[in-house]
Order: C-alpha cells, then sequence, then structure tokens
C-alpha cells in the first residue's frame, strides 16, 4: 500500500475513533494531510502510526504512550489545549486551530496556560 | 543576541512553524532533529530536555538560558526580550 494510499487508511480509521472522545480532524486540512503523511511514513519505517511531534524511546511501555490517536493518554491535558499535541485532532467545536496553542505537559501539570 | 537551539523531529509541522517563525525574523538558531542523531545523541537529548523538567515532546526549544516546549510565538517573544 502507497503512503498516499495509507493516509487514506488511517483517515478512515481514525475519524470514528475520535469522533466517540469528542474529537475531529483539523479543519486546517494543509495541517492535516502533512501530519497524516508523516504517520503514514513513520508507519512504514516502524510497523506503528506513532505521533509525529513526540519521541520513541527505547522504552516500548512510553511508546504506546504516543501510538496515534494518543488522546485517551494524554486526555487532561489535551482537553485543557482543546487539541492532541501534533495538532492532528482538535475538539469538535473548533472552528480556527491557528488560535490554540501547544501548552508542554510540564506547564499544563503546573498549571500555567 | 542570545543564542537559540531547536531541537525538533524532522516529521513535526510544530517543529517546522518554529523554525520558520524564526527564520522570518531572520534570528539566528541551531537546529538539530532527534530523530535524525544517533543513539548516543539522542540520550544526552533526552536527558537535557528531562532535566528542564520536559517530557519528548517537540520542539524544544532554548532561547539563552531558558527552555521552553511548544509553537508559541508569544512566549518567543517574551524570553527573545527578556533580559
Amino acid at each position: 500500500m502507497s503512503v498516499q494510499e495509507r493516509k487514506k487508511a488511517l483517515r478512515f480509521l481514525f475519524e470514528p475513533l475520535v469522533d466517540k472522545l469528542g474529537y475531529k480532524f483539523t479543519p486546517a486540512e494543509g495541517d492535516a494531510d502533512f501530519l497524516l503523511e508523516q504517520e503514514a511514513e513513520i508507519e512504514a519505517l516502524t510497523g506503528i502510526p506513532y505521533c509525529p511531534c513526540q519521541a520513541r524511546t527505547d522504552d516500548r511501555a512510553e511508546n504506546m504512550k504516543i501510538v496515534c490517536p494518543c488522546i485517551p493518554f494524554h486526555r487532561a491535558h489535551y482537553d485543557a489545549m482543546k487539541r492532541c499535541w501534533c495538532g492532528l485532532f482538535v475538539h469538535k467545536d473548533v472552528t480556527d486551530p491557528d488560535k490554540l496553542v501547544q501548552i508542554s505537559e510540564s506547564k499544563f501539570k503546573a498549571g500555567i496556560k | 543576541m542570545k543564542k537559540i537551539t531547536i531541537y525538533a523531529l524532522s516529521t513535526c509541522l510544530w517543529c517546522k512553524k518554529t523554525k520558520q517563525y524564526f527564520e522570518d525574523k531572520k534570528v539566528p538558531f541551531e537546529a538539530v532533529d532527534y530523530d535524525r542523531q544517533d543513539p548516543e545523541k539522542q540520550a544526552e537529548i533526552r536527558k537535557e530536555m528531562k532535566s528542564a523538567g520536559c517530557d519528548t515532546s517537540f520542539p524544544f526549544i532554548k532561547i539563552g538560558g531558558t527552555c521552553t516546549q511548544g509553537y508559541d510565538p508569544a512566549e518567543f517573544e517574551r524570553l527573545l526580550e527578556k533580559k
């Protein structure tokens, strides 16, 4: 399966999953396309569609927390941002994703917005 | 002029936008793509991020002596101007 075909398949697979979590694909179509392409390529390399904006380490248990869609492992943090870390998914009510800011986990835990 | 280092992932959209932000402002920076480094350098980067109290999410940016994580132009602006 080509990267382009896999991008379509990932979009088809992820949509119902994130819908149940109250999320949708970012309306920033160019960003969604880029991120899905990165994930398809990471999956072709590793066998798993890991998040393109978080590092994999040699700790498999930790790596499982960044398998897309990784929202359930970071629920409170991502809900605070109304987006996931890489921005592929946003809350269903988001219409202008460019206004959403990345809040690091350390800042979130310290209560800094 | 403060020294700026960006730890990034070559696959990360917000790392691209962070680099673009500093390029647009004509502020020189050094960019290190974590996923293109050897394991020893990767371990070194992870250790540095952890000692700054951060997890391994990217981008991770050092502006002078201060670190920040995530694409946040307002924060970049604040740290650039900070005395």
